[in-house]
């Protein structure tokens, strides 16, 4: 491979890596305090996109329910400039979180007031999945939607340099994709590891009944997370919208499928293990060769086999003793 | 009965076909490992039968044995199936719980990416044309494959469950590491109970190629697998009638709620949402719960009696 070509590779890894990286971190924050994979993370990444898409647009033009309403008849105040769309992606986000805190209470909460089998819980959460996708199928159509790819003012790449005879080309929204899941990541760092609501967080991951115990409300610091995590689903959900310009009812499937290959690959429960994880299968995705490229979507979960044979508890989970 | 059959037939086949999936991952969990893998082994069972039934490469053999080459496509399936079950459950099954359920979600998307870009199976169009077995007229004439095989397995699973390897699989899913302290090795009946799903999923998925007459990589995919699971875990997961019955109504529900027409899907997964909050042992658990009460789970606490000891204190 050449040296423009390797870091073509490089760069679009790292971008779509990082993408992967928050979604996933979705993921992980809910099974580190709940020991459950929600399998409807996916879902709330596709509802991120659809939130920011109407707040944008605010029209549906295909086959849905909601058909021909037109929300914004002087044209949406959150388009237009680069701004203004980064502020709907925000908002988007914020009401994907939401959603999220609602699955926890009508879904998760009754589960877990009954002790149930974990197993049920996803199972439940696989109906609430359904029942999303089924929704926006309903409401606003099945087919797939244009997303506005050159929200951020520009379609020109921001980027592109020569190496050699080939021309290396960076998107505007590869750099904003990267810069903003760094972001998060060194917020989300902070709050976890140095603040109050962190230390709290991390109490009841451990232990639930013992951080109950010392006046901690298990129950909020669990809407806590269910909000964050659908943040960062959704958040994931608009930057993949923008990046390849479309969005469609089941465009979080694949991603809540390799979402999960990468918490196992980083190590599940580890919110560095699903940065590591979402990196590697970035990055493994972008070097998979141009002639074997239909065989990019089994990448992430060839890369979960071995991990799990070799080292189950990921790349950097802990050790679980075995009790007896 | 010409009518009912023309018009529920379908229906009604689809119905023993999903217990049958339900129960190939019962298997498995009766040993206490929680595998997703079923539909894996399906597609592959179906692609077998598919591929013997209309390769140019196998006209010669399908010549020469006529209908016995259905019970052919069957066996090769179940060998396939089982050697497969063999190569990906010896190093899975050091795997407990949800590992062994995400590397099981993993064998099955390879598997399905592989299909879809094989030359064999028919690329991302998959195999059409697959003639119907014995040349049956209707497609409700498959209850005479499916019902046979739903009777025969449910023997089994009834014998299964009464053997020694039965109650070797029952210890093993109740404490691993306490049976392999009495002596029953967990990785050869873990293996074993995982071939035997796999073999199973691959017999059934035989069946339904030339019954769905079209076979692709959509056979295989994370929603078959986790309607499977959602088959066993609302009919009951403890008992052999319980994938039979979920998977039988789960299949029923959609079909039921017809008259809601695009709300149905929507409905489908509120039942799971519900079924899974208010039945958590199962359709079939509930139903044995009102005969007879489920034993306390702790031994009743002894009280503790201090003894004074000396004088006063």
């Amino acid at each position: 491979m050449e040296a423009s070509q390797l870091l073509q590779n490089l760069l679009n890894g790292l971008a779509i890596g990082s993408v992967y990286a928050i979604f996933a971190l979705g993921y992980t924050l809910v099974f580190s305090i709940l020991g459950i994979i929600n399998f409807a993370h996916g879902a709330v990444f596709t509802l991120g996109a659809y939130f920011t898409y109407t707040l944008v647009v605010g029209q549906f033009e295909n086959n849905g329910l909601l058909k021909g309403v037109n929300l914004f008849p002087q044209g949406s105040p959150l388009s237009g400039n680069p701004w203004a769309f980064a502020l709907a992606t925000l908002v988007g986000a914020v009401i994907a979180g939401f959603v999220a805190v609602l699955i926890e209470r009508l879904a998760f909460r009754p589960m877990r007031a009954r002790g149930a089998d974990p197993l049920l819980a996803l199972v439940s959460s696989l109906g609430v999945a359904l029942v999303i996708v089924n929704l926006i199928q309903l409401l606003v159509g099945a087919e797939i939607y244009n997303f506005p790819s050159d929200a951020y003012g520009e379609v020109r790449p921001a980027l592109s340099f020569q190496i050699g005879d080939r021309v290396v080309i960076v998107r505007t929204v590869q750099i904003i994709i990267f810069a903003v899941s760094l972001a998060m990541l060194a917020v989300l760092g902070y709050v976890i590891g140095r603040t109050k609501v962190g230390k709290a967080l991390r109490a009841v991951a451990e232990s639930p009944g013992t951080a109950s115990l010392l006046g901690i409300s298990v129950d909020r610091f669990i809407l806590i997370t269910f909000f964050l995590s659908g943040f960062l689903g959704g958040l994931a959900g608009t930057l993949v919208g923008t990046a390849f310009g479309v969005a469609g009812p089941y465009f979080g499937v694949t991603y809540g499928l390799k979402g999960l290959a990468v918490i196992v690959l980083g190590g599940l429960g580890s919110i560095p293990g699903a940065v590591v994880g979402g990196l590697v299968i970035g990055l493994a995705e972008a070097f998979v060769p141009a002639d074997y490229s239909a065989y990019k979507d089994a990448v992430a979960f060839a890369l979960l086999f071995v991990i799990l044979l070799v080292r189950p508890q990921g790349l950097l989970g802990r050790t679980q003793i075995q009790k007896v | 009965m010409g009518d009912f059959l023309a018009q529920y037939g379908f229906l009604i086949v689809t119905m023993v076909q999903a217990g049958l999936l339900g129960l190939s991952l019962y298997f498995p969990l009766q040993a206490g490992q929680l595998s997703l893998a079923s539909p894996g082994f399906y597609a592959v069972g179906g692609y077998v039968a598919a591929i013997l039934l209309t390769n140019p490469a196998f006209a010669g053999l399908r010549e020469s044995l006529g209908n016995g080459m259905f019970p052919l496509t069957w066996l090769a399936a179940a060998l396939i199936c089982g050697l497969l079950g063999l190569v990906v459950g010896i190093p899975a099954l050091r795997l407990r719980g949800i590992y062994l359920a995400l590397a099981t979600i993993a064998f099955v998307e390879i598997l399905r990416v592989v299909s879809l870009n094989l030359g064999v199976t028919g690329g991302a169009i998959g195999i059409f044309g697959i003639p119907q077995a014995f040349g049956f007229q209707d497609r409700w004439q498959y209850i005479f494959l499916f019902g046979p095989l739903l009777i025969l397995i449910l023997l089994f699973a009834w014998q299964l469950e009464r053997s020694r390897v039965g109650r070797a699989f029952r210890a093993i899913r109740e404490d691993e590491l306490a049976a392999d302290a009495m002596g029953v090795p967990p990785t050869r009946y873990k293996v074993l109970a995982f071939v035997i799903g796999a073999v199973l999923a691959g017999i059934v998925g035989a069946m339904s190629a030339p019954f769905l007459n079209t076979w692709n990589a959509k056979q295989g995919t994370f929603d078959a697998s986790i309607a499977i699971l959602a088959f066993v875990l609302i009919g009951g997961s403890r008992n052999i009638w319980g994938p039979v019955v979920g998977g039988a109504l789960l299949t029923a529900v959609p079909e039921l709620l017809r008259f809601l027409a695009d709300w149905r899907l929507v409905i489908n997964g509120l039942v799971l949402v519900v079924a899974s909050l208010y039945l958590p042992q199962g359709i079939v658990g509930a139903l044995q719960g009102v005969r007879r009460p489920p034993p306390p789970r702790r031994p009743p606490s002894v009280p503790v009696v201090v003894e004074a000891k000396g004088g006063t204190p």
